[in-house]
C-alpha cells in the first residue's frame, strides 16, 4: 500500500495526541469526505454535522488504523459512510434491510437539491459504469444492494465496476500521454 | 480461492470498501500480502478510489473545522457532536426546556412535601380532635350523670316533705355546720357537710340515730361533702355527730360528740 509520507508523518503525531496533525488530515481530506457524505445523505447541515463526528471518531479511533491494510484515505472513507449510514438508519424508520441500508425511500428533501452529479473522468464514463460506480462509492450502497438498485444481476454489477475502474485507468494514462506529448512539443 | 475468482467476483474493490464479512476479509489479506501481483491490483483500485473521490470532492464550510476545532480543544474527554448550523439554538431550547422541567419538578417537589406536612400537621389534629371528643365525651356523661344525680338531690331536698335540720356545731367544735334533709315519706336522709372541718386522716364524722336512747350508727359523714345518703332510722329522736377513729365507731364516743339537733 503506498500511504503517502506526509500521511504517515501525521498519523505518528496523531498517535502521540497531536490534535494539529488530525487538522492538517482534515485540511486534506475534509472535502473528499464532505463530497461523499453529503452524496449519501443530501443535507447540506447533516453532512457537516457527520463530517465532524467522522473527524472525532478518527481522532478516537486512530490507534485502531493500519497502514499496512491500505491508505488513511480508505480508512477515514469507511468512517465517514458508517457514521452516515448510521445516522440515515436512526432517521429513517423504513430502512429495513439484512445489511443495513437500502435506499428505497430517500429522504424528500435529498431529492429537492441534487448533489450527485459527478466530477472528472469519472463523469466522462458511460452511463452504467458511471452508476456503478457512484452507488458504491458515494451512495454507500453495497454490491448486494447496489446491483438490486440498478435492477441488474449481481455479475454484471460487478463487471461493470470492474470496467468502469479499468476504463477510468486507461483514460487517465491517455490523458497522462497527452500531458506528455504536449510538454515534449512545447520543449521542442 | 484463487486470483481469478478474486478479480472477477469484485472481492478486491469489496474489501477496499468494507463489504465484506470478518472471516473473508482476512482471507483477502492474507492473499495480498502472498500475492504480490494481486496487490499491486489492489493498489490500483485504491488509487484510483481515492482520486475518483478527491475529483468529487466538496468543500466544506469553514465552520465545520472551527467546530471540530472548538470540541476538541475545550473538552478532553466525552467529546460529543454538536449541530454546527443551529447550535445555540438548539441548546437555548434544550436549556429552556430542561430548566422549566426543572423548575416544574422543584414546584412539585416543594408543593408535594409542603401537602405532606400538612396532611401530617392535618392527621395530628385530627387524633388530637379525636382525643379531645372522646374527652369531651366521657366528661358530658360524668357532667350527665352529675346533674341527674343532682337534680334528683335537688328534687329530693325541695320536695315538701322534706324537714331540713341544722346540725350546728357545740363548744368542742363550735364552727362547724351540716345539715340534714330528712323525708319521712321516702324514709330517706341527705346530709350536706361542706359545713364540717378537715380531719385528721386517722379520724372522721360519723352520724347517729337516737332511738329510745340507744345511738343506732347512720353512717360516716366524709368532710366538705354535699348531700350524702345516710341511712334514715325509723323513730329517730335526734341526729348526733361525734368524732370517730377511721373507718367508723360500732358505738359513740360521747365525749367526742361535736353536733346534734332534735326531731
Amino acid at each position: 500500500m503506498a500511504v503517502d509520507p506526509k500521511d504517515t508523518q501525521f498519523i505518528n503525531q496523531l498517535l502521540n495526541g497531536d490534535k494539529n496533525a488530525l487538522y492538517l488530515l482534515y485540511d486534506k481530506y475534509s472535502s473528499a469526505l464532505y463530497g461523499v457524505i453529503l452524496r449519501m445523505c443530501g443535507d447540506e447541515g447533516i453532512a457537516q454535522d457527520l463530517l465532524q463526528e467522522s473527524f472525532i471518531k478518527i481522532w478516537q479511533n486512530i490507534g485502531s488504523y493500519n497502514s499496512q491494510k491500505g491508505k488513511f484515505y480508505t480508512w477515514a472513507y469507511r468512517i465517514a459512510k458508517n457514521t452516515t449510514l448510521n445516522f440515515l438508519r436512526k432517521s429513517s424508520p423504513l430502512i429495513q434491510t439484512d445489511d443495513l441500508s437500502v435506499y428505497e425511500n430517500k429522504n424528500p428533501e435529498a431529492e429537492i437539491k441534487d448533489y450527485s452529479d459527478l466530477n472528472g473522468i469519472l463523469a466522462e464514463l458511460e452511463p452504467q459504469h458511471q452508476t456503478a460506480i457512484n452507488l458504491v462509492y458515494f451512495k454507500g450502497l453495497t454490491h448486494q444492494e447496489a446491483h438490486k438498485e440498478m435492477n441488474v444481476p449481481l455479475g454484471s454489477f460487478k463487471s461493470y465496476i470492474r470496467q468502469g475502474l479499468l476504463k477510468l485507468r486507461e483514460r487517465r494514462s491517455e490523458l497522462l500521454m497527452i500531458v506528455l506529448l504536449i510538454n515534449v512539443c512545447g520543449h521542442g | 480461492m484463487d486470483k481469478k475468482q478474486i478479480l472477477e467476483d469484485g472481492l478486491l474493490e469489496q474489501y477496499l470498501l468494507g463489504e465484506l464479512p470478518h472471516d473473508q476479509e482476512i482471507l483477502i489479506q492474507k492473499v495480498l500480502d502472498q500475492d504480490d501481483d494481486l496487490k499491486n491490483i489492489f493498489n490500483d483500485i485504491e488509487e484510483e478510489f481515492e482520486r475518483i473521490a478527491f475529483e468529487n470532492a466538496i468543500n466544506p464550510p469553514e465552520k465545520v473545522k472551527k467546530a471540530l476545532i472548538r470540541e476538541l480543544e475545550s473538552s478532553k474527554e466525552n467529546i460529543k457532536i454538536r449541530n454546527i448550523n443551529v447550535p445555540q439554538k438548539r441548546n437555548t431550547l434544550y436549556s429552556g426546556r430542561l430548566a422549566v422541567a426543572a423548575s416544574m419538578a422543584a414546584i412539585f417537589a416543594l408543593s408535594s412535601f409542603w401537602l405532606y406536612n400538612r396532611w401530617q400537621a392535618s392527621e395530628q389534629n385530627l387524633n388530637s380532635l379525636q382525643e379531645q371528643t372522646i374527652a369531651l365525651q366521657e366528661r358530658l356523661m360524668l357532667l350527665e350523670q352529675n346533674i341527674e344525680v343532682t337534680t334528683q338531690r335537688y328534687m329530693t331536698i325541695n320536695s315538701r316533705n322534706v324537714i331540713p335540720l341544722l346540725l350546728k356545731g357545740n363548744q368542742t367544735l363550735p364552727e362547724s355546720r351540716a345539715v340534714a334533709y330528712v323525708n319521712h315519706e321516702t324514709k330517706s336522709v341527705l346530709v350536706n357537710s361542706q359545713g364540717l372541718p378537715p380531719l385528721e386522716e386517722d379520724k372522721t364524722y360519723q352520724m347517729w340515730a337516737d332511738v329510745d336512747g340507744v345511738m343506732i350508727n347512720m353512717g360516716l359523714l366524709p368532710a366538705d361533702s354535699d348531700l350524702i345518703p345516710v341511712k334514715y332510722i325509723d323513730k329517730a329522736e335526734s341526729f348526733n355527730i361525734t368524732i370517730e377513729p377511721a373507718g367508723g365507731n360500732d358505738h359513740p364516743t360521747v365525749e367526742n360528740l361535736i353536733s346534734n339537733v332534735l326531731l
